[in-house]
C-alpha cells in the first residue's frame, strides 16, 4: 500500500513540474518569455516584460496573430542557470516560439536545451558575441561588436581634436570587455592614443581609488564600460576630482538605464552616451509607447532596452502571418524552422523606432546614436548609421 | 525521458553532492566554501581538455577530480585545523580569485564563457543518460564513503572535534589530519561535480559559480540537517523541486521562503530536520528490528 501511495504521490509530483503531457491551447498563441522577474536585475527584467506584453496587447486590440489572441506569459528565470534551464526544458516540449532568456548566465545554461530541440528563443538583449553562438535557433539584435562600436566611438571621438589620450572603466562581465576592445580599436582608427584601462571589480564599492586611477594617466576623455550606477558613481567621484569637460565622457550602451540617472544625478549632465535607440522619435507608435509606459511607471520615460522585446513580438507576429504557421501540434517542429528561417532573413521589419534588415540573423543596417545627457533626458548629437 | 526531469535530477543531484562536499568539512566544524571555487576550477579545466586538446570526457573528468583533491590537500597543509572563521575566509577568497584568473584567461572564454561542449556519447539522449548515470553513481559512492566514514572511529572522531576540539585533540584525535582528509575528500567531490555541472549545460559562465550556490548548498544542510547524511538527500530534491511546483506568483517569493524556513529550522530545530535520533528511528522501522528489540528486551525484563 504504502509503495502504491509513494508511486502515486510521484506521479502527481512529476506532472506537477511539467514532466507529463502539457495541455496544448490552440485558440491562442502563447510567447513564453524566459525573463528574470526576481533577483537583482528584476527591475530590468519588469521593464522588458512591459514591453512585450505592451506589444501583446496592441496586437490583440488589432485583431491578434493570424485572427488568434497572442499572450506573453512570463516565466522567472530568477537569474538562476538551474531554474533558468528546468524552465527551458518545459518550453521546448510544445512551445512554438520564445523569448530571452535573460541575462548571458542563463542563456547559455538554457539556450544549448532550445538549440537541441529546435526552438527559436529571441535573445534580444545580449550581444551577437552570445547569440551567433546560438544559431540558428536565436537571432541578434545588435551587430557585430567591432565593426560597429569602432565605427560610433570613433565618430565620439571626432567631435574633439582636442582629445588625444583615453582611458576606459571596463567592468568584467559578459561581453563587456570585447565591447572596450572594440571602443579603442575605433578610437586608435581615429587617431587617438589608448592609455591602460581602468578595471572595475564587479563587486566595486568605492569608486575614488578608480577615478584617482584614471586621472594619474592623465587622460583627456574617458569611456565608461560598466553598469549604470557604477558609471553615475564613477562620473561623481570624477567630478569631484575637478574633471570639466563632461562632453569628454562616454558611456556605452548597457549604462543606458535608470540607474545611471538616479545615481549620477545633475553630475551626468553635459555627458555623451550611445545606444541603439532614440527617444527623442517623434511617431505616434513610439508617442504611444511612451506615454503607456510613463503611466504605468510613475511618470517615468522608458528604458533603452524596453523595447527590445516589444519589437521580438511584432517580429514573431510578422513570421507567423508570413509564413502561414497554423500552432498545429503536429505540425510543430516544421513550423518552428519556418519561423526561424523566417526571422534570421527578415526584411524591412518595422520596428518600434525604424525598419530594419537581417541577413543571416544579424542586422545589417540597425542606426547607432549619441547622446548629450541633459536633465536625465538624452538630446541627439549624432546619428550612426552603417 | 522527458527533459525537465532530466535537468530536475541531475541538478538535484549536484546539488546533493555539493551539499555533501560542504557537509563533510563540517563534521569537524568547517565551513568549506572553498568547494564552489573547487567546481569552477575543475570545471573550466575539463572543458578546455576537451574542447581544446580533444581530451575524452571520461579522462577530462577524472583531471576534474584530481584538480580539486589536489588543491583541496595543498590548502588543506594550511587550514586543516584553523578555525572556522579562518576557513571561511580562505573559502571566500578563493572564490575571488578563481573569478578573478578565469576572468582574465581569454583561453577558456574570460569574462564570455565557454560555449559548446560536446555531447558526451555522440547524442543529446546518450548524453543525458551518460551524465545521469555518472551522477548517480557518484551519489551512490560518495554516499557510501561518507555512510562508512560518519560510522567509523573518524566520524566519531569528528563528532568529537565539532563539539569540542580541544577536548577531541586531549583524546588523541589528530585535528589537522583529519582536516585535512574532510577537506581533502570534500574538494575532490567538488572538483567532479564542476565538471559535470558545466556538461549538463553544455557551457561555462563564471555565474554559474557564485556565491548563491553557496546559499543554496547551505540551506539544504541546515534545513535538512547537518548532524547527519541524509537532511542533504531529503533537503535537496525538495528545496530545488518544491519551488518549481509553485505558482508563479508564489515563486518570485522563494527566495523568502528559503530564508523564512531556515531561520524556522535554526529557530526551532537548529539541528535541522533529520537527526541521528530520528534516521535512527527510521532504521529501526524499516528494517523491522524495533519488533524484536521490544520481544527481546521482555525476555530481558
Amino acid at each position: 500500500m504504502k509503495r502504491v501511495l509513494s508511486a502515486l504521490f510521484l506521479a502527481a509530483f512529476a506532472t506537477a513540474l511539467g514532466f507529463g503531457q502539457a495541455k496544448v491551447v490552440a485558440t491562442e498563441w502563447q510567447i513564453p518569455f524566459l525573463n528574470c522577474l526576481t533577483g537583482a536585475i528584476a527591475n530590468i527584467g519588469e521593464y522588458l516584460e512591459w514591453g512585450a506584453e505592451r506589444a501583446a496587447f496592441e496586437i490583440n486590440q488589432a485583431g491578434g496573430i493570424a485572427g488568434k489572441p497572442v499572450k506573453v506569459v512570463g516565466v522567472d528565470t530568477a537569474l538562476d542557470p538551474q531554474k533558468g534551464s528546468v524552465e527551458m526544458a518545459r518550453l521546448v516540449k510544445d512551445s512554438l516560439v520564445a523569448l530571452g532568456p535573460v541575462p548571458e548566465p542563463v542563456i547559455m545554461a538554457a539556450m544549448p536545451i532550445a538549440v537541441e530541440n529546435g526552438m527559436m528563443s529571441i535573445t534580444a538583449t545580449t550581444s551577437l558575441e552570445y547569440a551567433q553562438k546560438f544559431f540558428p535557433w536565436t537571432v541578434s539584435w545588435f551587430p557585430p561588436t567591432e565593426e560597429r562600436l569602432g565605427m560610433l566611438v570613433a565618430a565620439w571621438g571626432k567631435q574633439f581634436p582636442d582629445m588625444k589620450n583615453i582611458v576606459q572603466f571596463v567592468e568584467p562581465y559578459g561581453p563587456w570587455p570585447g565591447m572596450a576592445d572594440a571602443h579603442a580599436k575605433g578610437l586608435e582608427g581615429a587617431g587617438k592614443r589608448m592609455l591602460p584601462k581602468v578595471e572595475v571589480p564587479t563587486d566595486a564599492v568605492t569608486f575614488g581609488p578608480l577615478a584617482v586611477k584614471a586621472l594619474n594617466q592623465k587622460p583627456d576623455g574617458i569611456v565608461f564600460v560598466c553598469n549604470a550606477e557604477k558609471v553615475g558613481k564613477l562620473i561623481k567621484e570624477l567630478k569631484n576630482r575637478g574633471w570639466k569637460r563632461m562632453d569628454h565622457l562616454l558611456v556605452f550602451s548597457s549604462a543606458d538605464a535608470p540607474e545611471l540617472y538616479a545615481t549620477g544625478g545633475a553630475d551626468v549632465n553635459g555627458v555623451e552616451i550611445y545606444n541603439y535607440i532614440d527617444p527623442n522619435l517623434n511617431t505616434p507608435r513610439w508617442n504611444a509607447f511612451k506615454d503607456a509606459y510613463a503611466k504605468d511607471h510613475a511618470g517615468n520615460l522608458p528604458p533603452s532596452l524596453s523595447t527590445n522585446y516589444y519589437d521580438a513580438v511584432y517580429m514573431v507576429k510578422q513570421a507567423i502571418e508570413a509564413t502561414g504557421v497554423t500552432g498545429d501540434p503536429a505540425k510543430l517542429m516544421d513550423e518552428r524552422k519556418k519561423i526561424a528561417d523566417y526571422l534570421a532573413n527578415v526584411k524591412s521589419f518595422h520596428g518600434i523606432m525604424f525598419n530594419w534588415d537581417m541577413k543571416d540573423g544579424i542586422p545589417t543596417n540597425k542606426p547607432t546614436f549619441i547622446f548629450k545627457i541633459q536633465d536625465a533626458k538624452k538630446i541627439m548629437v549624432l546619428e550612426v548609421k552603417p | 525521458m522527458p527533459l525537465p526531469l532530466y535537468y530536475y535530477l541531475s541538478i538535484t543531484a549536484v546539488n546533493i553532492l555539493m551539499s555533501w562536499a560542504l557537509y563533510l568539512p563540517y563534521r569537524v566544524g568547517h565551513l568549506h566554501f572553498i568547494t564552489v571555487a573547487n567546481m569552477a576550477i575543475s570545471g573550466y579545466t575539463a572543458g578546455f581538455l576537451v574542447l581544446n586538446l580533444h581530451v575524452p570526457f571520461g579522462w577530462a573528468l577524472l583531471c576534474g577530480f584530481l584538480l580539486g583533491g589536489l588543491i583541496g590537500f595543498v590548502v588543506s597543509l594550511f587550514i586543516g585545523d584553523a578555525p572556522t572563521f579562518a576557513v571561511v575566509i580562505v573559502g571566500f577568497t578563493f572564490i575571488f580569485i578563481s573569478r578573478t584568473i578565469i576572468e582574465n584567461l581569454s583561453i577558456i572564454g574570460g569574462t564570455m564563457g565557454m560555449f559548446g561542449l560536446p555531447n558526451i556519447g555522440g547524442s543529446p539522449s546518450a548524453h543525458r543518460w551518460i551524465v545521469l548515470a555518472i551522477l548517480y553513481a557518484f551519489v551512490l559512492a560518495a554516499g557510501f564513503l561518507i555512510y562508512r566514514f560518519d560510522h567509523s572511529c573518524l566520524g566519531r572522531a569528528a563528532s568529537a572535534v565539532f563539539v569540542d576540539p580541544d577536548l577531541a585533540a586531549s583524546l588523541g584525535v589528530n585535528r589537522k589530519k583529519l582536516g585535512m582528509l574532510v577537506q581533502t575528500v570534500s574538494c575532490t567531490i567538488a572538483g567532479g561535480c564542476g565538471v559535470l555541472y558545466g556538461f549538463i549545460y553544455k557551457s561555462f559562465h563564471l555565474d554559474f559559480f557564485t556565491f548563491a550556490l553557496v546559499g543554496i548548498f547551505m540551506t539544504v544542510i541546515f534545513v535538512g540537517g547537518y548532524t547527519t547524511q541524509w537532511g542533504t538527500v531529503v533537503a535537496a530534491p525538495i528545496l530545488y523541486g518544491v519551488p518549481l511546483l509553485l505558482p508563479p506568483v508564489v515563486q518570485s517569493w522563494r527566495i523568502v521562503l528559503y530564508g523564512a524556513a531556515l531561520i524556522l529550522v535554526l529557530v526551532l530545530k537548529p539541528e535541522g530536520f533529520m537527526t541521528p535520533r530520528f534516521v535512527r528511528s527510521v532504521e529501526t522501522f524499516l528494517s523491522g528490528s524495533r519488533r524484536r528489540r521490544n520481544t527481546s528486551l521482555k525476555e530481558v525484563s
